[in-house]
């Protein structure tokens, strides 16, 4: 294996390429295609189609051989248009299409078929095979998502390789042997994998297809743009796909730096919310009688305008707080940070809802720490929530790391997660006691020498967030500030919403503003020029914010796509203030207490640029004009600044995005034009050295430890299916969540005399609610996990104390 | 059927002669088919379990090779081979013979008995020739074919013993078997001592087969 | 006519109990093994080499020559294959049942030649007796302190397992079998990497050897490297054994020395053709050999060079003998649906292609032939193994499916007018068929 330029020659063509690379893969990039079928340059090639086969000259003459298992080295000379290659090729593909079925015009793939394609372009006019067809039942659904039909299937082991190498839960197999071979899963165990989709996409035939999809639309009839998945932090590319105005499939979109091409489920299939019905079209106005009625954007605005221009009058700015802002675009985002900063005057405003990190140590962090790093860490320490359910495609990322690329991987968590058969190392602990881990690990002690010895080993990734809702942020903090000191460090913090990291770039969040800038920070002389003044001191957080509530000091409340009576751990009561407004795509358990609700435009009807978890930049487009009269977020809060009678004239996203580049200097190189045209794959946010949050150096802290003497501590996180607004909306998705329920160590179940399924009562300060057992040896003694937000599930809070009582 | 404890102990025995676990998917094969007969979906989610793979791994396994069952086969699998030299050696009419015989075409089974064709067994020198729970017989004949199966179908053994199958309905070997050992298949999986698949002649039946 | 014998030498000599440990070590047994524990790596090579023993599972390379490529690095295995299932084989069969003390033996060298602590036979699941008989000669063996901790008194140590197959031919690739041992379907692996030698079972570096290899290494120790090659005039050195059925009289397994004629071998070794019949063919070296016919080839020389000469291979040494009254189409069909059953399904060309060649041999078989279907069959074969050559071409992983496309040419080159008879024979002969339309679809 050599990293060296060699040269090889295809049919007469001398080439100079990269020495690591097998010869399908040398021959694209230099300009010749070769068929093929079951390789894919983002998986070990198996060399089972034989499609691919060429001539290459060797020492016992010209061989015919598979390109995408033959390395190249230098003074290689290949064939890849001779008679004998085409004879080969022809053979191939009379070959495959022997036993498949030739229903093209009933198969979801026709139009977009690599089998369809090579046949045309590489096979025979027609086959000489009459003898009777191999015959399985079809089609056989092997998941919720996914359908199979074994006849068309060309036994490629895509989808047995996806499964088995990328996504780590090798549930679908090669199954018999020679010419009864079938894809299949074990009988009495579906395809649940939460990357099933990905199959999908890969199979060269219509083998596989996604129930969503079948029979909805013809490749040919669909529009298409190119996008950036907005469902988790990591900023996944993808292409959109619309027919008749109304998404239809999301496919992933190779990106070296992000997703590999691959997406999870709730990403692929997640995009059914956009087509509910449930969506708001007008905007809604409750009435005396206390009901929503449709009503007027001129007469809803208004109303909106004269309201909060009241409580400011009244009250002071201080009394209006804003919420939200994380789902939506880096424009929406600075349009809510300018109108609640300049209209209102107010800085009580948060994109996180008490879940997340310290928005300093983001903004702090942002942009010094790449998801590519992972191809090459030696090591990477992963403390933070359970990647497989709330970061699906850096999952993959650090899976491969760990699998292919031989990192070492430590993981600290206190339940089991989805990486934890690729872990070298893996720590359970309590949650409130993870200063005690830290810093037992820190200092290399007992069980943790190993580990700390390879987090000497650099470069290091250290991934870190909170594990769990009931986790102090601080303990976060703290291993950030351990991790960054190790060697050739890279840290990603991890927060759950997608767009939170542009969110706080813009602004939302209470001490901070545009371009990463702390309050007061020097170097904002555009910013304030442009906003004709800036804050002078920090305002309430959603924890505040909740509590300010509670106590009537915030009267009115602007939530900008957030439900945070549902999202929020602790919740927050919406039924106190005096005005709500709710900025949605539906009536969500906190839009439906509101005053006023303004429908929203959502992804794929909307265009703008979002910032991931790395800081990288990227476009999301419009393909299709959104419901009824729903419009976008910062048009809506531009239209309400001018009838407050402090109009923020904020034109287009475009010119949003120019103003952004403008007062926040860390933008100023990312612009519109350049990831639009000359990026499409997204450019990082430049770390800007002077400014202010850039000095906050996080350091680690025993307040991180929250000693508790409840028998029992609650863990609870967040999966990849909940009872989100999102996930419901969507049929297919929808049902996937896994439900409420009280996870125990089998020694807790036994001394509570409880086994799987029996209820229990879990009561916190928060709520409390009856639950089925489910024994988890994967927790220490002591804890009981509860998934958070689970349809019919209760509240429990951030509190780690929690009683249980055997029903 | 769950598998007893020293079942489980056996397993874990066999697991722990290998570098890797996974390695011992197939003896453990073995031991599930020992346990209920044929390969169970309970069977192979316990060598699931065992060596650390998915179900769908297990089964994947299981069916690339034929003789891993997973449906019920009988309590006497008659594999009669086909390949060229028992073929020229009259291979296709004893295999009819057995067919007619028992009445089970081949590639079914009734409770009783299963019969399969079988690509060569490594008996060509004493062809044609068939296993019976996989232990050999060579040299058969139509006659002795359908005695087999007469006596397989009123007697209703026990156990198969290879060498006393030889003697009642066998003839040319490949070469000397010399002496005979006890050694014999307790159902249709054949008799290896240590994957607990195999009984002594004389001795009881252990409990915890399947019916 | 009496021949030198190696590896039988003992069970034919003591037929009731050359496999019990007590005959073995009243025989010299495991005197061998004692030594060679004492001695280096190297030694071991260089007496190997020296012998000319070449590996008898069929590719024939110098055993010695194949150890010296062991790779460095540690662990590393030795994997003895014992997976023998090319129809008309039944050698190391008869090696494992009647002698299974002279393979511990053998794997006993082998390992300390390659300094590896760790060995697996693999033996197919169709031998229980083989496989019990082995077992018990593993077991006693390591009763007597010559496998486990510190063998011999020795601080040298050895384990040794018994690892049985469940039915499939293609295990016998060693590759394939490699697979198998680690608990996966037995398909062969993609090239590179190109040798077990430097990855192999669970990609460390791995030596495979053959059965009959490994049993006779004792001999070699014990009589020398010259006496070893003294036994044969050929570089093929030792002796070798032959597995011959079909219609003979005399089927069996033989020991022989290396040069003796076709004839002397079908007529005077395996006692001539069964009633009196005359000779048809032969495959002469197991079941994807080209087959030879008494016109051509009966005084030709069993020797691999010779074979090769004439366009097939002496292989694993399996001869099966085809009288007159044959059916060529039916033998023909019945060898080809043995590599259909036994494909392993992974490369597109030997999975439909060799299935497919077999549903024109039945349907010629039946009388639905037709008269294009022996250009069809050609053209086929061509497609999985291009050119249709000796040796053949592959377009697949693995030889097997080209070994299937032998005994379609064997039967086309030698016995064509056997096939038109077929067709003639059918009612609608003539037909082309109906070709399916691929192109214009949807």
């Amino acid at each position: 294996m050599s990293d060296q330029l060699v040269k090889i020659t295809i049919n007469g063509v001398a080439h100079h390429v990269h020495g690591k690379s097998v010869l399908i893969k040398a021959a694209e990039d230099t300009g010749t295609y070769i068929p093929r079928f079951c390789w894919h340059p983002r998986m070990a090639p198996v060399g089972m189609c034989r499609m691919c086969l060429v001539e290459v000259e060797g020492p016992r003459g010209v061989m015919l051989v598979p390109s995408c298992t033959t390395p190249i080295h230098d003074e290689m000379v290949v064939h890849t248009e001779t008679d004998t290659v085409k004879k080969a090729q022809e053979g191939v593909l009379e070959f495959l299409l022997a036993n498949h079925p030739l229903d093209c015009p009933v198969c979801d793939r026709g139009g977009e078929c690599p089998l369809q394609d090579q046949t045309m372009a590489y096979g025979p006019g027609e086959s000489r095979f009459v003898e009777e067809k191999r015959h399985y039942e079809k089609p056989i659904p092997i998941s919720d998502l996914v359908m199979l039909d074994r006849e068309r299937c060309i036994l490629c082991a895509r989808c047995t390789r996806f499964s088995d190498e990328i996504s780590g839960d090798p549930l679908i197999e090669f199954m018999d042997r020679g010419n009864s071979t079938q894809v299949n899963t074990f009988t009495e165990e579906p395809f649940a994998s939460y990357f099933s989709g990905n199959t999908v996409q890969l199979c060269p035939v219509g083998a596989l297809t996604a129930s969503p999809y079948r029979f909805r639309a013809r490749p040919w009839d669909l529009r298409v743009i190119g996008s950036t998945c907005t469902v988790c932090t990591a900023g996944d590319s993808i292409s959109v796909h619309a027919s008749q105005n109304e998404v239809l499939r999301y496919l992933g979109v190779d990106n070296d730096a992000t997703n590999h091409g691959w997406l999870s489920d709730k990403c692929r299939f997640g995009f059914e919310y956009l087509n509910s019905d449930d969506r708001l079209t007008t905007p809604l106005v409750r009435g005396a009688d206390g009901e929503f009625a449709e009503a007027s954007w001129s007469e809803a605005l208004s109303l909106v305008a004269e309201k909060l221009t009241a409580i400011v009058t009244d009250h002071g700015p201080q009394a209006v707080a804003g919420l939200g802002g994380s789902r939506g675009t880096n424009e929406d985002a600075y349009a809510f940070s300018k109108f609640m900063r300049t209209v209102v005057g107010s800085g009580h405003i948060d994109s996180q809802m008490d879940d997340g990190l310290n928005p300093q140590l983001l903004a702090a962090l942002s942009g010094k720490g790449l998801i590519g790093d992972l191809e090459y860490a030696r090591t990477i320490l992963l403390w933070a929530a359970d990647l497989k359910e709330e970061h699906p495609t850096l999952y993959l990322r650090v899976r491969r790391a760990a699998q292919e690329l031989g990192a070492k991987l430590i993981i600290v968590h206190p339940r089991r997660t989805g990486l934890d058969d690729r872990a070298t190392f893996k720590f359970g602990y309590k949650p409130g006691d993870g200063a005690r881990v830290l810093s037992e690990l820190m200092a290399g002690q007992g069980e943790y020498a190993a580990a700390r010895a390879a987090l000497s080993e650099g470069p290091v990734v250290a991934i870190v967030g909170r594990t769990g809702l009931t986790e102090s942020p601080v303990l976060a903090e703290s291993v950030a500030a351990f991790a960054r000191d190790l060697p050739n460090a890279s840290v990603l913090p991890i927060v759950r919403r997608s767009n939170t990291y542009g969110a706080l770039d813009m602004g939302l969040a209470p001490n901070l503003l545009p371009g990463r800038a702390a309050i007061g920070s020097p170097g904002c002389a555009n910013l304030e020029a442009t906003w004709g003044g800036l804050p002078t001191k920090a305002g309430y957080d959603a924890a505040a914010i909740a509590t300010g509530v509670d106590e009537g000091s915030i009267k009115g409340v602007i939530l900008l796509g957030a439900d945070p009576v549902a999202d929020m751990p602790n919740g927050l009561d919406l039924s106190s203030p005096d005005f709500v407004v709710a900025i949605d795509l539906f009536l969500t358990e906190s839009s439906s207490q509101a005053d006023v609700v303004f429908p929203a435009l959502g992804f794929a009807e909307k265009e703008g640029t979002v910032t991931n978890l790395e800081g990288r930049v990227q476009k999301v487009n419009r393909v299709v004009p959104g419901p009824g009269q729903a419009r976008e977020d910062w048009s809506i809060l531009d239209d309400l600044s001018a009838r407050m009678g402090k109009p923020m004239g904020l034109a287009s996203a475009e010119a949003i995005a120019k103003e952004i580049a403008h007062v926040a200097p860390a933008y100023e190189s990312v612009t519109w034009d350049l990831i639009t045209w000359d990026h499409p794959d997204g450019a990082v946010v430049p770390v800007v050295a002077e400014r202010s949050p850039l000095e906050y150096v996080p350091i680690v802290s025993s307040a991180s430890s929250t000693p508790t003497k409840s028998e029992f501590v609650l863990h609870s996180a967040r999966t990849m299916y909940d009872d989100g607004v999102m996930c419901q909306q969507g049929p297919s998705i929808g049902r996937l969540a896994p439900g409420a329920a009280a996870y125990l160590n089998p020694d807790d179940a036994q001394r509570l005399g409880v086994t799987d399924g029996d209820l229990v009562r879990v009561a916190s300060t928060k709520g409390q609610g009856d639950l089925p057992v489910v024994i988890d040896v994967s927790l220490t003694v002591g804890v009981v996990y509860v998934p958070f937000n689970q349809p019919g599930g209760p509240h429990f809070g951030s509190d780690l104390a929690v009683t249980l009582v055997k029903l | 059927m769950s598998w007893s404890a020293e079942t489980i102990k056996r397993a874990h025995d066999i697991v722990a002669r290998y570098p890797e676990p996974r390695s011992a998917v197939m003896p453990l094969l073995y031991l599930a088919m020992r346990q209920d007969g044929y390969l169970t979906a309970d069977g192979m989610k316990q060598v699931a379990d065992l060596v650390g793979i998915t179900p769908a791994q297990v089964q994947s396994v299981a069916t690339f090779y034929v003789m891993f069952k997973t449906e019920p086969k009988g309590k006497y699998l008659i594999s009669m081979c086909t390949s060229i030299s028992c073929y020229l050696m009259g291979a296709d009419d004893v295999l009819h013979a057995i067919e007619e015989a028992s009445g089970v075409p081949a590639g079914e089974a009734d409770d009783e008995i299963g019969v399969e064709h079988a690509e060569c067994i490594g008996a060509c020198g004493g062809a044609p020739a068939c296993l019976v729970n996989y232990e050999l017989i060579e040299g058969l004949t139509v006659e002795k074919a359908k005695e087999l199966v007469r006596w397989l179908r009123d007697g209703k053994p026990e156990t198969i013993n290879g060498d006393e199958l030889q003697t009642l309905f066998g003839s040319v070997t490949s070469f000397d078997w010399a002496i005979k050992e006890d050694n014999a298949a307790i159902g249709p999986y054949p008799a290896f001592p240590v994957f607990g698949t195999a009984a002594q002649n004389t001795d009881a039946l252990e409990p915890g087969r399947g019916a | 006519m009496v021949y030198p014998l190696v590896v039988t030498k003992r069970m034919m000599e003591h037929p009731a109990d050359s496999h019990t440990m007590k005959r073995y070590e009243a025989t010299g047994g495991y005197v061998a093994a004692r030594q060679s524990v004492g001695q280096t790596r190297e030694e071991l090579v260089e007496l190997v080499k020296a012998s000319g023993l070449l590996g008898r599972g069929g590719a024939a390379f110098s055993a010695g020559l194949k150890w010296s490529f062991l790779a460095p690095a540690r662990p590393a295995y030795l994997v003895v294959n014992g997976d023998e299932s090319e129809p008309g084989t039944f050698k190391d069969r008869q090696l494992m049942e009647r002698d299974p003390h002279q393979i511990v033996e053998g794997m006993i060298i082998a390992a300390k030649a390659n300094e590896v602590h760790d060995s697996f036979v693999y033996i197919r699941g169709e031998y229980p007796k083989p496989a019990r008989r082995l077992q018990q000669a593993v077991a006693d063996a390591y009763a007597k302190g010559y496998l486990g901790k510190g063998i011999f008194g020795t601080d040298y140590d050895l384990e040794l397992t018994v690892h049985l197959g469940a039915g499939a031919y293609i295990c016998g690739e060693e590759t394939a079998l490699l697979n198998s041992l680690e608990g996966r379907r037995g398909e062969p692996r993609i090239k590179p990497p190109y040798f077990p030698a430097a990855k192999g079972l669970y990609m460390k570096p791995t030596i495979v050897n053959n059965i009959e290899t490994i049993s006779n290494l004792p001999h070699i120790i014990n009589q020398g490297s010259e006496w070893f090659a003294g036994l044969s005039d050929s570089a093929d050195t030792g002796t070798f054994m032959m597995s011959i059925s079909g219609h003979v009289n005399k089927p069996g397994n033989y020991e022989l020395p290396h040069g003796l004629t076709w004839r002397e071998v079908i007529y005077d070794v395996a006692g001539g053709i069964r009633n009196g019949n005359e000779l048809k063919a032969w495959v002469p070296g197991g079941a994807s050999a080209p087959w030879f016919v008494p016109e051509l080839h009966l005084d030709r020389p069993v020797t691999k060079e010779a074979c090769a000469a004439d366009g097939s291979m002496l292989g694993s040494g399996a001869i099966i003998v085809m009288d007159h009254t044959t059916d060529m189409v039916g033998a023909a069909e019945r060898l080809v649906a043995f590599f259909a059953e036994e494909s392993c399904g992974q490369c597109t060309p030997c999975r439909e292609g060799t299935t497919w060649l077999d549903m024109i041999l039945q349907r010629v078989l039946n009388g639905a032939g037709r008269d294009a279907d022996i250009d069809l069959l050609l053209d086929v074969a061509d497609n999985i193994s291009v050119g249709l050559g000796w040796p053949p071409k592959q377009t697949t992983i693995c030889p097997l499916g080209p070994s299937a496309v032998s005994p379609v040419m064997s039967l086309v080159r030698h016995f064509r007018d056997e096939v038109e008879a077929h067709i003639a024979s059918a009612p609608h002969s003539g037909g082309q068929g109906v070709a399916v339309s691929i192109r214009g679809i949807a």
